[in-house]
């Protein structure tokens, strides 16, 4: 997010010293250090393989890849030997030894398997049962008894063991520990009884997945997936995650209509070839109860439609409310149907009333969204990696961007530094080696500005990065504190939301003030570039910035209050006469019954969803939209990066939001925008990047954090990764997986207020209450922590309070 | 958790001796399983706590190694008879089926009075003199059946039991804490080395030397 950050890498990358060996005759050359399975992968000779994979450390532990290495008395694991200059190796191709080598490794791997690949998940797919067609023997000489263990086990809620079918290979237990961090598995026992297990406590890891995915056996299924279909009755189709900002690249599986798995895409600018649990496990939602029809309200009551009758009465409301309607998207829709929406706000609608924030936001997020982030672009994930020094604010990348977290694992196992600001040293944190930077709710900007010069230096290297996370919006000054930091050390920067839509629509211009490509609504060229590329006048684009989600609700209660003043005989004419919402979750927004109240009393509300919420059941007219399979797009990662997909199963009758836009745009007898997702990209893109003037962002003072009282503390708060969002319905073995919900306070704070270990505690606003189990932390005196949408801990709901408020704190019942 | 201060302060020291204190869970499992009687979940979960590591790591250590025992207690004297190669051609097989008989118990198990141990043990590298006995880890050089229902008796007699070498037999716990690496200063008590153990280093020797009698290098 500034135009230096791409040279900076290129220079100080260290020269690589080139060797040349010798493999089945032919010389190949490599860089230092390439094993020779990569070599001879090269050059197009395959060796047969179950260990070894290129992302994780040689173990050369099944010892399927021997070679012949010229001068070494025995075949040598070409896995874990790296090949030498003037190394002169032989594969199964050229070495008789070799291929004897392998086919009795293969003959001993199979000893034990069972033969039970026709009801094997893994049959069709198995690069055993591909390997033993390919270098093993056409019939067992093995007559006696197989190695049998009970089966299956859970090694967690969701991932399932059949131990006899392992070849101990260990790439799950190696994904645990050098790639998730998670070391939970490990290979127990030894000899013949040796299997892959777990300690006391199950395999609870966020990452679990993807040890199913790179197992090369059958030993790992998911609950989810475990005896639901065979590989080659499945329909693959590359797709991207639409659950958040880290935008991994994914294939989904589906069979008859229906979504049977997901897997992860292999990316290695973005996902490399792992994924979330969330991302792999949480796709049911996708399946549960759909909205069919469109739906309008008759007699206070909603009933079911046809297209034409919705679309007539949803376009008579908007048009007579045209000018005072605001338009909130939510963060989850895709780039283009978000530029549709930014299009039809300003055009169709005559406003500039329009918010993809669904959650806390502030004025001045706006400005540094509108003036910074939109249409930008960097660092990227690389850059991550080879950053000397990482800056984390308002960030737990493992429970918010999950693909930061395995990216900065990566780069911290290899000398990246990563600092972190926040209350306590998280799991997360601990697993990047990280240093914590203490940190209380709403001191964030002071901190900024006042880091101590060791950070400040480690940030001040060359290729150093800040990320700074969404929560930052309820940081006072925080965003001007970041540009400050960022002049003082020279730092690269990124806004990291959460959301899979929340960039892209930035990027659509879904702010107030903001139309699409950066452009500020208040500059003459913006305002003449984007009048021409929808045919209309500059002066029929809003003169001045709407309301955010916020002003719109304040709005919508100010109006209330005026009519019920006003008296019935006096006509009276609000403000805002009309929402159209998309996909918003009320409970993610603070203050959510002031939202429902206000979705209550606005006169005319359109809702555009994929399933029936809170929003559908207060609307007037219902109109029905795909969900992410039905359709193409793209999702921006916190990079700035698009991503696009197509279609996974297209549905004739389901429409995108664009569609349904421009459907309206026909009934409010309104030129006809562009409907199609590649017309939609093309508009957006023509627009090219803004050279202009930007919204310079107000020099906000810092904040600093508010000083409890007796029996009261700053709240700290976050969401887990698997937690109560909407999105994770359906997949009760996921959900066995979360992280229980905790309240952490400090020893200090603990024994002040009454609170013993293994005691329980209240946490209250004159809202209501939360009781939850005290897990005593090192962490900042006074400030209780306890995560935001988890199972008996809705913060947003239960407390009506935000990280950074006061709330009261004392024992509760045991 | 059953474990007491002691052993847990003792086991932290254990973690302090290593320049990463995750090599410390060898000797730690022993020391903890002395005070235990076996490697339990008390056991797994403090020692994970200890060395910050996961469970599932302590437990893929302790399943690796046959000293620890998983399942069940130990008695309060491990007899262990070497049934490799040496050792048992020698009259280890033998003496491990005399002493099945005896104690009424077969491998890895303990006799119902919680006595006894029994357990088909590997190369206690002794094998100049095979066939080898252990009890509680201190050597019975050359057993013979005999011997070994006669130290059987009077360990169930209580009486006092001198090894071949080393110290008198203390009971398998006391044991484990030295084997964890805890010093009992018993180290020169009843002798050590014999001429059977050196006469392969002298043959060696021998065989290095030159003709003036000085060790080439």
């Amino acid at each position: 997010m500034s135009t230096t950050s791409h040279e900076a890498t290129g220079s100080d990358t260290p020269t690589v010293k080139m060797i040349t060996g010798t493999i089945d005759g032919t010389d190949v050359t490599v860089p230092e250090g390439t094993m020779i399975i990569r070599a001879a992968e090269l050059m197009g000779v395959e060796v047969p393989r179950f260990c070894d994979h290129p992302l994780l450390d040689p173990v050369a532990a099944c010892r399927a890849c021997l070679v012949e290495v010229e001068g070494m008395p025995k075949p040598q694991p070409s896995c874990a030997v790296p090949l030498g200059d003037g190394m002169t190796v032989q594969t199964q191709l050229t070495s008789e030894v070799a291929d004897t080598a392998q086919k009795g490794v293969m003959e001993f791997l199979l000893i034990n398997h069972p033969l039970d690949c026709p009801v094997c998940d893994k049959g069709g797919e198995c690069p055993l049962q591909n390997q033993a067609m390919s270098v093993g023997r056409p019939e067992s000489r093995f007559t006696g008894q197989k190695r049998e263990f009970p089966k299956p086990i859970n090694v967690s809620s969701e991932i399932l063991l059949d131990r006899e079918r392992c070849v101990s290979c260990a790439r799950c237990t190696r994904f645990a520990e050098q790639i998730a961090g998670d070391p939970f598995i490990a290979l127990l026992e030894r000899g013949a009884q040796q299997q892959v297990g777990t300690g006391e406590e199950p395999f609870d890891s966020y990452f679990s997945g993807n040890t199913i995915q790179i197992c090369p056996v059958g030993a790992l299924t998911s609950e989810e997936y475990r005896f639901r279909s065979r590989p080659f009755d499945l329909v693959s189709v590359p797709t991207t995650c639409e659950h958040c900002a880290s935008g991994c690249s994914m294939r989904t599986d589906y069979r008859h209509e229906n979504v049977m798995r997901r897997q992860s895409g292999d990316d290695p600018e973005v996902n490399e070839e792992w994924n979330c649990d969330k991302g792999r496990f949480a796709f049911p939602y996708l399946q549960l109860e759909r909205l069919a029809t469109p739906l309008v309200r008759e007699n206070g009551q909603l009933r079911r439609a046809s297209w034409p009758e919705a679309l007539r009465i949803a376009a008579d409301g908007l048009a007579a409310a045209r000018g005072r309607t605001s338009v909130l998207t939510g963060g989850r829709l895709t780039m283009e149907d978000a530029y549709a929406y930014a299009r039809f706000a300003r055009v169709g609608l005559g406003t500039d009333d329009i918010d993809l924030r669904a959650r806390a936001a502030s004025d001045e997020e706006t400005d540094f969204l509108s003036g910074e982030v939109a249409g930008s672009c960097g660092p990227v994930y690389r850059e991550l990696e080879s950053a000397p020094a990482v800056l984390l604010a308002a960030l737990e990348p493992e429970e918010e961007s999950p693909i930061i977290y395995l990216r900065l694992r990566k780069a911290a196992r290899a000398g990246t530094k990563v600092f972190s600001l926040g209350p306590f040293a998280s799991q997360g944190l601990e697993k990047m080696a990280g240093s914590l930077v203490e940190c209380v709710p709403g001191d964030l900007a002071t901190q900024l500005d006042q880091l101590d010069d060791e950070t400040a230096a480690a940030l001040s290297q060359p290729g150093a990065v800040i990320l700074l996370g969404e929560r930052a919006a309820t940081e006072p000054g925080a965003f001007a504190a970041m540009s400050r930091l960022v002049q003082r050390t020279g730092a690269e920067w990124a806004w990291v939301p959460r959301r899979a839509g929340e960039r892209g629509a930035i990027d659509a211009g879904c702010l107030p003030g903001l139309l699409p490509g950066g452009r500020p609504l208040t500059d003459e060229t913006a305002r003449q570039e984007i009048a021409s590329l929808w045919g209309i006048d500059p002066d029929e684009l809003p003169a001045t910035a709407g309301r955010s989600l916020a002003a719109t609700v304040a709005q919508i209660h100010a109006d209330a209050k005026a009519a019920s003043e006003a008296g019935e005989e006096e006509e009276f004419s609000p403000e805002l006469a009309a929402l159209l919402v998309a996909g918003v979750e009320p409970d993610d927004i603070p203050n959510a019954d002031q939202f429902l109240t206000a979705l209550d009393s606005v006169p005319f509300l359109v809702s555009l969803e994929t399933r029936p919420s809170e929003v559908t059941a207060r609307a007037d007219v219902v109109l029905p939209v795909a969900v992410v399979t039905e359709k193409s797009g793209a999702f921006v990662t916190w990079e700035g990066r698009r991503r696009p997909f197509g279609t996974v199963m297209p549905q004739p009758t389901s429409f995108t939001d664009a569609v349904v836009l421009a459907l309206l745009s026909d009934y409010m007898d309104l030129a006809t925008p562009p409907r199609e997702v590649d017309d939609l990209r093309t508009e957006l893109g023509n627009l090219g990047a803004w050279q202009g003037s930007r919204v310079s962002p107000a020099d906000v003072p810092a904040g600093s954090a508010q000083q409890p009282g007796s029996g009261e503390a700053v709240l700290a708060s976050w969401r887990y990764l698997l937690d109560l969002g909407t999105m994770q319905e359906g997949e009760p073995h996921l959900a066995g997986t979360r992280k229980p919900a905790v309240v952490r306070i400090s020893a200090a704070t603990a024994a002040a207020n009454g609170v013993e270990a293994g005691s329980r505690v209240r946490v209250s606003t004159d809202t209501g209450a939360i009781t939850l189990p005290v897990e005593l932390t090192e962490m900042a005196e006074n400030v209780v922590w306890l995560p935001l949408n988890s199972p008996d801990s809705q913060v947003l709901v239960s407390l009506g309070a935000l990280p950074g408020d006061t709330v009261r704190l004392e024992r509760g019942d045991v | 958790m059953s474990i007491s201060e002691q052993t847990l302060a003792e086991s932290r020291e254990l973690a302090g001796r290593y320049p990463k204190a995750r090599s410390g869970i060898v000797p730690m499992l022993h020391l903890m399983q002395a005070e235990v009687g076996m490697v339990n979940s008390d056991v797994i979960e403090a020692c994970a706590e200890i060395l910050d590591i996961s469970t599932a790591e302590v437990v893929a250590v302790a399943t690796f190694y046959t000293m620890y025992r998983m399942r069940t207690e130990g008695g309060e004297h491990h007899i262990g008879v070497c049934v490799n190669t040496g050792c048992g051609l020698l009259g280890g097989d033998a003496l491990y089926e005399a002493l099945a008989v005896k104690l009424g118990v077969g491998h890895n198990e303990t006799t119902p009075d919680g006595k006894f141990t029994l357990e088909r043990i590997e190369c206690q590298a002794a094998c100049t003199h095979a066939p080898v006995l252990t009890v509680d880890w201190e050597f019975f050089d050359h057993s013979t059946i005999a011997e070994a229902m006669d130290v059987i008796d009077r360990l169930t007699a209580g009486e006092e039991v001198l090894p071949t070498r080393g110290p008198a037999v203390r009971g398998w716990r006391a044991a484990e804490r030295t084997v964890a690496g805890l010093d009992d200063g018993l180290a020169d008590e009843g002798g050590g080395v014999d001429e059977l153990m050196l006469a392969g280093l002298k043959v060696a020797k021998a065989a290095e030397s030159g003709v003036d009698g000085t060790v080439k290098k």
